[in-house]
């Protein structure tokens, strides 16, 4: 089906071969810790104007070399216009740079409208994936997918940055609240037992509901290990991670062996960098006029701040272990897949069905789309993997899970 | 073939009993290039396949022992042995000449093939004191053998320049794994052999709570776990000035059992819970009562898994990537300075026998390696152990939580009906 998006081929081609440099976390937080100055904000809307425009090039190219009757699947064609139709929105924006106020706020609105219309780009490609099997393998769908759906984490981040950053900048904002912890997306003292907790709570209401019962989760260890992160990433991950748990306790019978999730905090990893990171940033003067050397400089510095927090290693890692049963051997080796191996045409139907509750809460409330797809899992890791963490699944079949959740806190990102 | 010629200089550290590793140290720096030798007799038997023997064929070829299946056996050792040790050999041959040359490697190589050399003449066994004869070989031969590891370990360590790190480990895990099947049949055959000549015996099937040589068809891993970790925890009391050795505690399927060769299980046990109490005993130093050590065993149709959990405080970032390989990174001085230290093999098994420890009927290497100074770390616990998990189709990870402790998960197959993973010259040039 031809695009009814204006932007041309040429076009295309130069921006995909544009040099793409690697996100880091101070380009994120460069350009200051909000309420923002006018400046700073025209620097982070040029900013995200440099790097979208190649991103989403690339994306198209990517869906172009997808196999035509993969393309021409009505989901996946939905998605690649999509694509063009967002990259076309930009083009006004990118050819000169954003210099006043007014250009600002119009920017800001296409790039709200663009978050907007990809919201739903995953369950859409893996309902059109799905409808594809017979003609591409599950080996060349799980290829595309990885790199696509890790691309689409950076281009959301860049873009949901901004808007944050705008949000909080906003007259109306920046006069009753003052945030202390964020920074745009970025929460720099997030606490991830906390989340468990609403995680538990949310998903347990959940199980209450359909299986009336409800699992606790244990907590041990450095329960109160904070560090810098993205919420909703980590959200995503640990709702996922805990649904699994609990629906394996459930169905196995065992709701009365809480789960028991442990949290190590690595010993070189103080609050007290965190402390710094906050100091940099508001004090009573500086509330009007933030200063952004001291931010950048601890972002980029590298003595001083010694391995943890520019190196790649982990710096919080959490243990959830249940007595679900474990993981049957011969479903094992797919979990990471995106479930095309396993998943049959009856599945397929029931697939709509809006009961399955605890399929439907990772796809935000929307029940009828990747229920039972088995995206969750290699989401969950693409995530992870994002900020340089990882997710590792110990089995015991027989007896239970381990899973293992490692996140850095700030450090270089892909 | 003798041992005690005199005409080989660099032997004569064997005429005495075995001295310190340093003294032989100081002796084979002497040698150089090893000998050349044609090779017509090495390709005739690189040629020949190998054939991989899974724990239930072992264990049920010697249940009932007569004197047919006993000579059966004696030659399917005469042809496996020398067929082994040729594609280690060539294996080692077409390493790089600077790697070869090392002092540790090339006494590694000379040793080998002096086996190689003894092995390949041994006449075909028709009588039962022809297999004597040949046991009196392959015996002499396992002992001389037993410094191999800690050697093969110094000299890669020394070697880290010369080879890339990876093609390093793939030949040490190659060589270990042959190494242990070689020892597999041999020490196998040996115990058959005493168990046939012992007074009283009669060809009637050993019942399965037996042993079978070296096999035991039913390992019970509660069992084992306890007795391991009650050695490793005596081993260990004095590690830490003002330290307690954390408690163990077992739980899960606890009468779960499996076929094994005890040894290995035992070696692989040890080291993990001697890591565990070790680790603990550092991160909970004056604590009166540090937190314990839980071992879970847990059964499922085809395998048993142990996982060893502890809250030592996990593993140092710095370390981690060299966690699986013989290579140490930023502590390979340190190991190599460890490996100096261990004594000849030989020599230890009187020096340090603690009362009470676990019971070999052979003095194997693994159990002299069990019997160290925990003082003494040498790096090698961790990628042998899971040479020997993986050797009979299982498996060895390891989860770090920085800061909190460790968790070990040790897979064994149950069925012991899946052969021996060896790579053979044939599989790797095929690559």
């Amino acid at each position: 089906m031809p695009s009814a998006a204006t932007i041309s081929d040429e076009e295309i081609s130069r921006l995909a071969s544009l040099p793409r440099k690697p996100l880091t976390l101070a380009d994120l937080v460069g350009h200051g810790k909000p309420p923002l100055s006018n400046d700073a904000l025209l620097s982070s809307a040029n900013f995200t104007l440099s790097l979208l425009p190649a991103r989403l090039a690339h994306r198209i190219q990517k869906l172009r070399n997808l196999p035509f009757i993969v393309v021409a699947n009505p989901n996946i064609n939905r998605i690649y216009n999509n694509y063009l139709h967002s990259l076309s929105i930009l083009e006004p924006f990118y050819q000169s740079k954003i210099v006043s106020m007014e250009e600002e706020v119009r920017f800001t609105e296409a790039m709200a409208e663009l978050v907007q219309t990809h919201t739903n780009t995953i369950p859409i490609l893996a309902q059109g994936f799905l409808e594809c099997r017979k003609y591409i393998t599950p080996a060349d769908i799980t290829r595309f997918l990885d790199q696509h759906l890790r691309a689409r984490i950076g281009t959301r981040l860049i873009a949901e940055q901004h808007l944050a950053l705008h949000m909080a900048s906003a007259p109306e904002t920046a006069e009753h609240e003052l945030d202390m912890h964020n920074i745009g997306v970025i929460d720099t003292s997030l606490q991830p037992a906390k989340i468990i907790r609403s995680c538990e709570a949310f998903v347990g209401d959940i199980c209450e509901l359909k299986y009336g019962v409800r699992p606790r989760i244990d907590m041990n260890g450095s329960v109160k290990a904070m560090f810098a992160h993205i919420p909703v990433h980590l959200e995503y991950i640990l709702t996922e991670l805990i649904k699994n748990a609990f629906r394996a306790t459930i169905e196995s019978g065992n709701e009365t062996h809480p789960i028991e999730v442990t949290f190590a905090a690595a010993p070189d990893v103080p609050l007290s960098k965190l402390d710094a990171l906050k100091r940099l940033s508001v004090t009573d003067e500086s509330v009007l006029d933030f200063s952004q050397e001291g931010l950048i400089e601890y972002c980029s510095s590298s003595e001083g701040l010694g391995g943890p927090l520019n190196s790649s290693a982990p710096s919080i890692t959490i243990r959830i272990r249940d007595r679900g049963g474990g993981i049957p051997p011969e479903v094992l080796p797919n979990i990471w897949s995106y479930s095309f191996t396993t998943f049959n045409a009856e599945q397929a139907t029931n697939a709509n069905s809006a009961s399955d509750g605890l399929q439907a809460i990772t796809n935000g409330g929307n029940p009828s789309s990747i229920a039972g797809l088995g995206y969750g899992l290699p989401l969950s890791r693409a995530y992870a993997e994002y900020f340089g963490g990882s997710i590792a699944v110990q089995s015991m079949y027989g007896w239970g899970t381990d899973v293992y959740l490692s996140l850095q806190g700030i450090a270089k990102v892909v | 073939m003798s041992l005690h010629s005199g005409s080989r200089p660099f032997l004569p550290e064997f005429r005495h009993a075995a001295p310190t590793f340093q003294r032989a140290l100081a002796t084979s720096r002497q040698l150089q290039a090893p000998r050349w030798r044609p090779a017509s007799a090495l390709d005739q038997w690189v040629e020949r396949p190998i054939r991989p023997m899974s724990l239930r064929q072992l264990f049920f070829f010697g249940r009932t022992l007569t004197e047919d299946r006993l000579i059966s056996s004696a030659n399917y050792v005469r042809n496996e042995l020398p067929t082994r040790i040729a594609h280690r050999l060539r294996d080692m041959q077409k390493l790089p000449y600077a790697v070869v040359t090392n002092p540790h490697l090339s006494y590694v190589y000379e040793l080998y093939y002096k086996a190689f050399e003894s092995f390949r003449k041994l006449p075909n066994v028709k009588t039962l004191e022809d297999n004597d004869a040949m046991c009196k070989i392959i015996s002499e031969n396992l002992k001389e053998h037993l410094s191999v590891i800690p050697r093969m370990v110094t000299g890669v360590l020394e070697c880290h320049n010369l080879m890339s790190a990876d093609d390093m480990d793939a030949f040490v895990n190659r060589s270990l794994r042959a190494r242990i099947s070689r020892r597999v049949i041999a020490e196998q055959h040996l115990a058959l052999t005493e168990t046939y000549n012992s007074p009283g015996h009669s060809p009637h099937p050993s019942s399965e709570h037996d042993f079978v040589g070296e096999v035991l068809l039913r390992c019970n891993a509660q069992d084992i776990v306890r007795d391991c970790g009650q050695f490793a925890q005596r081993v260990c009391r004095d590690y830490v000035q003002g330290s307690k050795v954390p408690e163990i505690n077992i739980r899960g399927h606890v009468t779960a059992t499996f076929p094994y060769v005890l040894s290995h299980l035992e070696y692989t046990i040890g080291e993990l819970l001697r890591n565990s109490i070790q680790a603990v005993m550092e991160h909970y130093k004056g604590w009166d009562q540090p937190p314990p050590i839980e071992v879970l065993i847990c059964e499922a149709p085809s395998q048993v898994v142990i996982r060893i959990s502890d809250q030592g405080g996990g593993i140092p970032r710095d370390i981690l990537p060299y966690l699986w390989s013989f290579n140490k990174g930023p502590r390979s001085q340190e190991r190599l300075a460890s490996l100096g230290q261990v004594p000849a093999l030989a020599a230890t098994m009187q020096e340090l026998k603690i009362p009470g420890g676990p019971d070999t009927p052979r003095g194997s290497s693994l159990n002299q390696l069990s019997f160290r100074d925990p003082k003494l770390r040498l790096g090698m616990g961790l990628p042998m152990s899971k040479i020997y998990a993986e050797y009979w189709a299982g498996g060895l990870e390891l989860h770090s939580l920085e800061g909190y402790g460790v968790d070990a998960f040790l897979q064994i197959s149950k069925l012991g009906n899946q052969n021996e993973q060896l790579t053979s010259r044939a599989s790797i040039d095929a690559v």
